[in-house]
C-alpha cells in the first residue's frame, strides 16, 4: 500500500501566544513547535497499516516554512519511510495549504490512502483534508475514531454530534481525518530517531505545482488575544438568597436570561 | 601406592576436574558479557575494603546474630582449609604432613583445627536455628541453603569423629592438642572397639570428610553457595564512593546498535559477578519499598531470576550465539517488576556483598524505552513535556521564573556572570511550577536573603536536569537536557550551585561531570545547616512541635546527607525530634523516585501511604521533608489518612524561615 500522511506543525500547547507587530498573525519568536496532536493519530495509523501490510510505504507530507522539517523528522522517527516538505508561507490559509498538498500528492503515483488529523491544534479550522479531497476528487471521511480494513474498503467509525457514532464505508483511494481514540501514538525508538536524522526530505516548490499567492483566499488582520479570564464569583448566603443573586447576575451581568 | 592414594587420585581428580570445568564455564560466561563495565582503580583502597568487609565481615555483621554465625563459619572455614589441604596431600603421599613447621606450631595447628571446627559448628547451629526455628520473612525457603547447612554441619561432625578415632586408633604424638576431640574420644572409648576398628573408623570418617569437600567443590558453582568464591572479588570491586551516576551511553559512537539490556548478556561482566555473588540472604528484600507494598519486585528475586536467565542461556552463550539469547524480560522478570523500582537503593546499601541491583534495572529500562518504546503509557506525556518544555509538567518554559515575580531574586541573564555571586540557586521544575514547592523555594529564598547571600537563578534558561528521564531509561533525552544545562551553566561561569531538590542535587553533583559540568553542588539542607552553624541564621522563635524527619533517598542513601537536615531542625528552640522506625540508611522511600513520580501506582498498597503511616506512628505533629517529591507524596499520604491539618508536612526551609 502507498500510504500518505499529512501533518501540520503547530506551537506547543503550553505556548504563551503573542500577537505579532502588524497584528497579521502570532509572534513566532521563542515558540516550541510540535506536530499537531491529531496528526500523531494519523501517523500512527499509517504505521500500523504498514506493519500489517508488508511492502507498504509511508510518506509524510507537511506544508509550511523551513521549520516544519523538524516535525517531518519526528514522523520519520516514528517510522515513516519518506518525507516531502512543501514550501508554504507562514500565514497561508487553508485553501492555499490544501492546494499545495494536493499538488504534491498529484506528483505521487498509486496513492492508496491519505491520512490527516481531523483539525490542527492552532487554528482548529478542520478544512484542509476536505479541500484536498475536493482538489484530488477522491472521497474523504472526517473525524474517524475507528477503522476496520477489508481489502480496498474501509469501514470508518465517525464521532458525530451528541456523543453518537456513525459508520461510513469508503473505498480507496480515500482521505481519512483522524480523531482521538483511533489509536495510541507511539514514542519513537532511538535507532529510528538516529535514522530519521539522516533521511532525505524531498522539497517541493510552490512554482512546481502551480500554487501562487493568488490561492490565498483569506487575508489575516487585526489578530487579538482573548480578554483575560475574569475571576470567578462566589455567591454566598442561604439557598433562597443564592438563587436570587444568581438570577440577578445572569440577567444583569451575563445578560443570558 | 596405597588404595587410598589410588582412590583419591580417581575420585579427587574427577571431582576437581568437574568442579574446575564448571568454574571455567562461569568464567567464560562472564567474559561473554557485552555491556560496558566500569573502570577500576585505587587498588590500595580496594585492598582496605577487602580487609574490612571480607576478612572483617563488617557488612555481614550489620545483623548481629546471623552476622556472628556467618563470621564464625567464614573464619572457621579458612583455618580448617589448612587441615583439609594437609589431609588431601597426606592421602596422596603419607609423608606430606605439615609437621615440618615445627612441633609447637604444628600442635597449635591441630589445636586451631579443633577450635574452629567447634566454632563453625556453633555458627551452623545458630544459622540453622534462625533458618528453621525463627526464619525472618525475607529469608525465604531455599533447598540450596538446607543442603549447605547439612553439608557444613556434616563436615564438622566428620572432622570431630575422624579426630576422635584417630586419637583412639593411633594414639598420636599431638594427642593433647585435640582438645575437644579427645573428649569425644574418651566418650567413644566406652564402645571398646579394638585398635583396628578404631583406625578403620578414622579412615572412614576421613573419607566422609573428603567426599563432602569434593562434592561441595562440584556443587558450589551451580548453587547460591557460589558466593564464597564470587563475593570476595565483588567486594574488592565495589564502588568506592556511595555517590554514583548511571552509566552513560556515547550516542556519537555509531557502532553501537544496542542501547541498554535486551538480553542478560547485554549487561557487563561486573553485573554477572553481582549475580554470582548473591547468596539470597534477603536483606535487600527486607527493605524494598516495592516488595513491602506488594509489588512484584523483590530485589533478591530480580537477581536470582537474572542468574537463572543467564544459566538458561548457557549453551547459546558458550557457543557464541549471543544474538539468540532470550529476552531479559521473562515470566519472572516482568515489565511490572522493572517499573516497580523507585531506585531508592535500600537494596544496594543493605547488600552485604555489594550487589548493585538498580544498575540492572536502569539497563533493562534503557532497552525498553529507547529500543522498544515500551513504558507505562502515562510517561509518554512526561517525555514530550521534557522534550518541548524542558519540564515534566506541562507548563510553558516562559513561565518558569514566574514564582519569583515581586521577590528579590536576580536572574543570571541580568547578573551576567556567577563570578560575583556566592551561589547559583537551582530552582528545579517542582520549585518552578508546583504550587506547594513554589512556597518551599520562596522560604529558602527568604533564608538566603536573611543571611545576606548573593545568589541568582537561571530563570527561564533553566531546564529540567533530566533526572526522571534518565532513571526511567530515556538516556537520550537526559543527555539532551543535561548538555543544554551544562552549556548555560558554563556560559555563566557557575562554580557553586545550591538546590532544594535532591534529585537535581544528585544529578548536578554526580552526573553532570561526565556531561562537561564540574560544579560544587550543595543541597539546601546543607546550606541551611551551614548558615546556622556560621551564625548567619538563628532560629529564635520556639515552636512546640514534635518533628519527624523523612529521609529523601537521593539525599540520604545516594549522597550520605543525613545529619545536616536534622541539625537544622534541632536548632529550632523547643522542638522535639523523633525518628521513624525506618530512618537513615533504612529510611523508606516516599514512592516517587526513579521516575515513579510520573507513573500510576496500580499494584499493591500505595508506598506513600505506607510511609505516611510510619510517620504517624511516631506521634509527630510535623513531618519535615527536604525534597519536593517527598513533600508531595507525604502530603498525599496525609490526605489518604485524613490527617490534613492534624499533622503538618513541611520542608525544612519553611520550618527555619518561620522561626528566624
Amino acid at each position: 500500500m502507498n500510504l500518505y500522511v499529512c501533518i501540520k506543525q503547530v506551537p506547543d500547547t503550553e505556548t504563551k501566544i503573542k500577537v505579532n507587530g502588524d497584528a497579521s498573525g502570532i509572534d513566532t519568536t521563542g515558540i516550541k513547535w510540535i506536530m499537531s496532536s491529531y496528526d500523531e493519530f494519523a501517523v500512527e495509523e499509517t504505521l500500523r497499516l504498514k506493519e500489517k501490510n508488508a511492502g507498504s510505504t509511508v510518506t509524510v507530507i507537511s506544508a509550511g516554512p523551513e521549520r516544519v522539517i523538524d516535525s517531518l523528522r519526528t514522523a520519520l522517527a516514528m517510522g515513516a519511510d519518506n518525507a516531502i516538505h512543501v514550501e508554504l508561507p507562514e500565514n497561508a490559509d487553508s485553501n492555499m495549504a490544501a492546494k499545495a498538498i494536493a499538488g504534491a500528492l498529484k506528483k505521487e503515483t498509486g496513492v492508496d490512502l491519505i491520512f490527516f488529523g481531523k483539525e490542527a491544534l492552532d487554528d482548529g479550522a478542520a478544512q484542509v483534508p476536505q479541500l484536498v479531497s475536493a482538489y484530488l476528487n477522491i472521497p474523504s471521511v472526517t473525524v474517524v475514531c475507528g477503522i476496520e480494513y477489508n481489502g480496498n474498503t474501509l469501514k470508518c467509525k465517525r464521532e458525530i454530534e451528541g456523543g453518537s457514532f456513525e459508520m461510513v464505508e469508503v473505498s480507496t483511494p480515500a482521505i481519512i481525518s483522524a480523531h482521538k481514540g483511533l489509536n495510541e501514538p507511539r514514542y519513537a525508538t532511538l535507532p529510528n530517531i538516529m535514522k530519521a536524522k539522516k533521511k532525505e526530505v524531498k522539497a517541493v516548490k510552490l512554482a512546481d505545482i502551480g500554487v501562487s499567492s493568488s490561492d490565498q483566499k483569506i487575508k489575516f488582520k487585526n489578530y487579538q488575544l482573548p480578554p483575560p479570564k475574569q475571576a470567578g464569583k462566589k455567591i454566598e448566603g442561604d439557598a433562597a438568597a443564592q438563587a436570587k443573586a444568581l438570577v440577578a447576575a445572569l440577567h444583569n451581568e451575563a445578560k443570558v436570561i | 601406592m596405597t588404595w587410598q592414594t589410588l582412590a583419591f587420585l580417581i575420585v579427587g581428580g574427577g571431582a576437581f576436574y568437574t568442579s574446575g570445568k564448571r568454574f571455567h564455564i562461569l568464567y567464560q560466561m562472564l567474559k561473554a558479557q557485552k555491556g560496558k563495565a566500569p573502570k577500576f582503580s585505587d587498588f590500595g583502597e580496594r585492598f582496605k575494603n577487602a580487609i574490612v568487609y571480607v576478612l572483617g565481615q563488617k557488612a555481614v555483621l550489620q545483623k548481629p546474630f546471623v552476622g556472628i554465625a556467618h563470621t564464625a563459619i567464614f573464619w572457621g572455614f579458612i583455618i580448617i582449609s589448612i587441615g583439609t589441604v594437609e589431609q588431601f596431600l597426606m592421602t596422596l603421599y603419607s609423608g606430606a604432613s605439615f609437621e615440618f613447621i615445627g612441633e609447637k606450631p604444628y600442635s597449635a595447628l591441630i589445636f586451631s583445627q579443633d577450635f574452629f571446627t567447634a566454632f563453625v559448628l556453633i555458627g551452623v547451629l545458630m544459622a540453622a536455628y534462625r533458618r528453621f526455628m525463627k526464619p525472618p520473612k525475607y529469608l525465604g525457603q531455599s533447598s540450596d541453603a538446607n543442603y549447605v547447612l547439612l553439608f557444613t554441619g556434616g563436615l564438622m561432625v566428620s572432622i570431630f569423629m575422624m579426630n576422635a578415632f584417630h586419637v583412639l586408633g593411633s594414639d598420636p604424638t599431638f594427642k593433647d592438642s585435640y582438645f575437644i576431640s579427645i573428649h569425644i574420644a574418651n566418650a567413644l572409648a566406652g564402645l571398646n572397639f579394638d585398635q583396628d576398628t578404631n583406625h578403620n573408623l578414622y579412615t572412614a570418617f576421613k573419607w566422609v570428610h573428603m567426599l563432602i569437600v569434593l562434592g561441595f567443590s562440584i556443587y558450589i558453582p551451580g548453587s547460591k553457595h557460589l558466593h564464597i568464591v564470587a563475593a570476595g572479588p565483588n567486594t574488592f570491586l565495589k564502588k568506592l564512593k556511595r555517590e554514583k551516576g548511571i552509566t552513560s551511553i556515547n550516542f556519537e559512537d555509531e557502532s553501537t546498535t544496542q542501547y541498554g539490556a535486551a538480553k542478560v548478556t547485554d549487561m557487563s561482566w561486573k553485573d554477572s559477578l553481582d549475580l554470582y555473588s548473591c547468596t539470597e540472604c534477603g536483606r535487600c528484600e527486607e527493605l524494598c519499598p516495592a516488595w513491602n507494598t506488594q509489588k512484584p519486585l523483590s530485589p533478591k528475586n530480580l537477581i536470582v531470576d537474572l542468574k537463572k536467565n543467564l544459566h538458561r542461556n548457557k549453551e547459546l552463550i558458550l557457543a557464541g550465539k549471543t544474538e539468540e539469547v532470550s529476552h531479559v524480560i521473562d515470566d519472572h522478570v516482568t515489565e511490572d517488576v522493572i517499573w516497580a523500582c523507585t531506585t531508592c537503593r535500600a537494596c544496594e546499601i543493605a547488600c552485604p556483598v555489594f550487589i548493585e541491583h538498580t544498575d540492572k534495572i536502569y539497563d533493562i529500562r534503557k532497552n525498553l524505552v529507547m529500543m522498544e518504546s515500551k513504558f507505562p503509557a502515562e510517561v509518554q506525556a512526561v517525555f514530550k513535556n521534557m522534550e518541548t518544555n524542558a519540564s515534566p509538567w506541562a507548563f510553558s518554559p516562559s513561565e518558569r521564573a514566574n514564582w519569583a515575580d515581586g521577590l528579590d531574586v536576580k536572574k543570571m541573564a541580568d547578573v551576567g556572570s556567577a563570578e560575583n555571586l556566592d551561589v547559583l540557586l537551582w530552582v528545579g521544575c517542582a520549585g518552578s511550577y508546583d504550587d506547594r514547592n513554589k512556597s518551599v523555594v520562596k522560604s529558602f529564598v527568604s533564608l538566603l536573603n536573611k543571611a545576606g547571600v548573593k545568589f541568582a537563578i537561571l530563570g527561564t534558561e533553566e531546564q529540567c536536569t533530566g533526572d526522571s528521564a534518565r532513571r526511567i531509561g530515556n538516556e537520550y533525552l537526559f543527555q539532551t537536557l543535561a548538555k543544554a544545562n551544562v552549556e548555560t551553566l558554563n556560559r555563566y561561569q557557575v562554580k557553586r550551585i545550591v538546590t532544594a531538590c535532591p534529585h537535581c542535587f544528585n544529578t548536578l553533583k554526580n552526573e553532570y561531570g561526565e556531561m562537561g559540568g564540574q560544579y560544587e553542588v550543595i543541597h539546601h539542607s546543607q546550606y541551611i545547616a551551614n548558615m546556622i552553624a556560621e551564625g548567619k541564621l538563628k532560629s529564635t522563635k520556639p515552636i512546640n512541635e514534635t518533628i519527624t524527619f523523612h529521609d529523601s533517598c537521593y539525599l540520604g542513601r545516594w549522597n550520605n546527607v543525613y545529619s545536616e537536615p536534622r541539625a537544622a531542625i534541632e536548632s529550632i528552640p523547643q522542638v522535639k525530634i523523633v525518628e521513624m522506625r525506618l530512618n537513615h540508611d533504612k529510611g523508606m522511600c516516599c514512592g516517587a523516585g526513579g521516575g515513579r513520580m510520573w507513573m500510576e501506582e496500580h499494584l499493591g498498597k500505595r508506598i506513600n501511604v505506607t510511609r505516611t503511616e510510619q510517620a504517624l506512628e511516631t506521634g509527630a505533629t510535623t513531618v519535615a521533608t527536604a525534597c519536593p517529591f517527598c513533600i508531595t507524596m507525604i502530603n498525599d499520604g496525609m490526605k489518604e489518612k485524613d490527617m490534613v491539618g492534624k499533622v503538618k508536612v513541611k520542608d525544612i526551609s519553611e520550618l527555619i524561615d518561620e522561626t528566624t
